[in-house]
C-alpha cells in the first residue's frame, strides 16, 4: 500500500495538471485555447499549473505567432510523459 | 479502521482522477459533438427523398412523361436536396452541442474528422455522378451506400467507435443492392434511412440525454 502512494506523483494530485498531460500525452501538440476551451479554465488558472508542469520539465512551450495573434503549443516531454505513464501504472494498481 | 476510510477515500479520488484522465483525452482527439438528434433527421429526410422519387417516377414510369436525362436530373436534384438538408441538420445540432460543452466547434480535431469522412466521400460521389450519367441508375444506388459505409469505417477512428459498425451496415447492404438490383431502392431506404434513425436514438440515449442530466 505504501508503495502504491510513493508512486503516486505529487506533482500530479491536482486534476487540471492531469487533464493537461492526459490531453498532450495524446496529441503532437496543444496550444493553450484549446486546453482552455477543453477544460473550461480560466486564463490565469491554467497558466499557471502550465507553469508549475513546464517548471519541473514535464512539459515545454514554444511561442509562435499566427498572423498577428501570439499563440503558445505546448508538448509533453520524454521526463513527462515517462512519469505521467509511472502514474497511471500506480493509479491502476491501487484498483488490482 | 482508520486506515480503511482512508484507503476508500484515496480510491475514489483515484477512480474519479481516472475518469477525467479518460474523458480529457477522448475529448482533445475525437470528435464528440455530433449529435443523435441529426441521425435521426438524416434518416427522416432520406426515406422522405426515396419516397418522392419512387413514387413520382419509378413506381410507374407512365404516370409522367419525362425524357430519361429529365428523369435522371429530378433524382439527383432529389438526392442532392436529402443531402443538403441531412448536413444541414447535422452542422446545426453539432454546434448547438459544442455550444453547451463550451467548445468551438471548427478545431483541429473536427477539421480531421471532416478531412477524413471526405476523401472516401468525395470519390464516391464523384464515380457516382459518372455513373448517374452512363444511365447505370442502379449501381449509382449500390455505390453510394458502398463509398458512404469505406467514408463511416475511415471516420470511425477520430469520432464515436459506434460509427464504425454504421459503416459495415452500409457496406453490406451496399453489396446487396448491387446483387439484387430490383430491390435496390429498399436497401437504400434501410441504409440511409431506418439505419441513420436506429443509430441516432441509440447514440441520442447512450450520449445526448447522459449529457443533459
Amino acid at each position: 500500500m505504501t508503495n502504491i502512494i510513493a508512486h503516486l506523483n505529487k506533482a500530479f494530485e491536482s486534476r487540471i495538471r492531469l487533464g493537461i498531460m492526459s490531453i498532450l500525452s495524446v496529441n503532437d501538440s496543444a496550444d493553450f485555447n484549446a486546453m482552455k476551451q477543453l477544460m473550461d479554465l480560466t486564463d490565469g488558472n491554467l497558466a499557471s499549473h502550465l507553469k508549475a508542469l513546464e517548471g519541473i520539465g514535464y512539459i515545454q512551450s514554444f511561442k509562435q505567432f499566427i498572423g498577428r495573434k501570439p499563440n503558445t503549443q505546448y508538448v509533453i516531454t520524454g521526463e513527462g510523459r515517462r512519469q505521467f505513464k509511472e502514474h497511471l501504472d500506480a493509479l491502476e494498481s491501487l484498483f488490482k | 479502521m482508520q486506515f480503511k476510510v482512508l484507503l476508500l477515500y484515496l480510491m475514489n479520488k483515484q477512480l474519479e482522477d481516472i475518469k477525467a484522465i479518460r474523458e480529457m483525452m477522448e475529448k482533445s482527439t475525437k470528435f464528440i459533438s455530433l449529435s443523435g438528434l441529426s441521425g435521426i433527421l438524416a434518416g427522416v429526410t432520406a426515406i422522405l427523398g426515396t419516397a418522392f422519387a419512387y413514387f413520382y417516377l419509378l413506381k410507374d414510369p407512365s404516370f409522367t412523361d419525362y425524357s430519361h436525362t429529365q428523369e435522371l436530373m429530378i433524382l439527383l436534384a432529389d438526392a442532392l436536396i436529402v443531402l443538403f438538408i441531412s448536413i444541414s441538420f447535422g452542422v446545426c445540432f453539432s454546434w448547438r452541442k459544442a455550444k453547451k460543452n463550451k467548445q468551438n466547434l471548427f478545431n483541429k480535431v473536427t477539421l480531421r474528422t471532416l478531412y477524413n469522412l471526405s476523401i472516401p466521400l468525395m470519390a464516391g460521389g464523384i464515380f457516382c455522378l459518372v455513373l448517374l450519367f452512363r444511365g447505370d441508375i442502379w449501381m449509382v444506388i449500390a455505390g453510394t451506400l458502398i463509398f458512404y459505409g469505406i467514408a463511416l469505417i475511415n471516420v470511425s477512428k477520430y469520432t464515436f467507435d459506434e460509427i464504425h459498425y454504421l459503416g459495415i451496415t452500409e457496406i453490406i447492404l451496399g453489396i446487396a443492392a448491387a446483387i439484387f438490383v430490383s430491390n435496390g431502392l429498399l436497401f437504400w431506404t434501410i441504409g440511409f434511412g431506418a439505419c441513420h434513425i436506429v443509430y441516432g436514438f441509440v447514440m441520442y440515449r447512450k450520449y445526448d440525454l447522459k449529457q443533459n442530466d
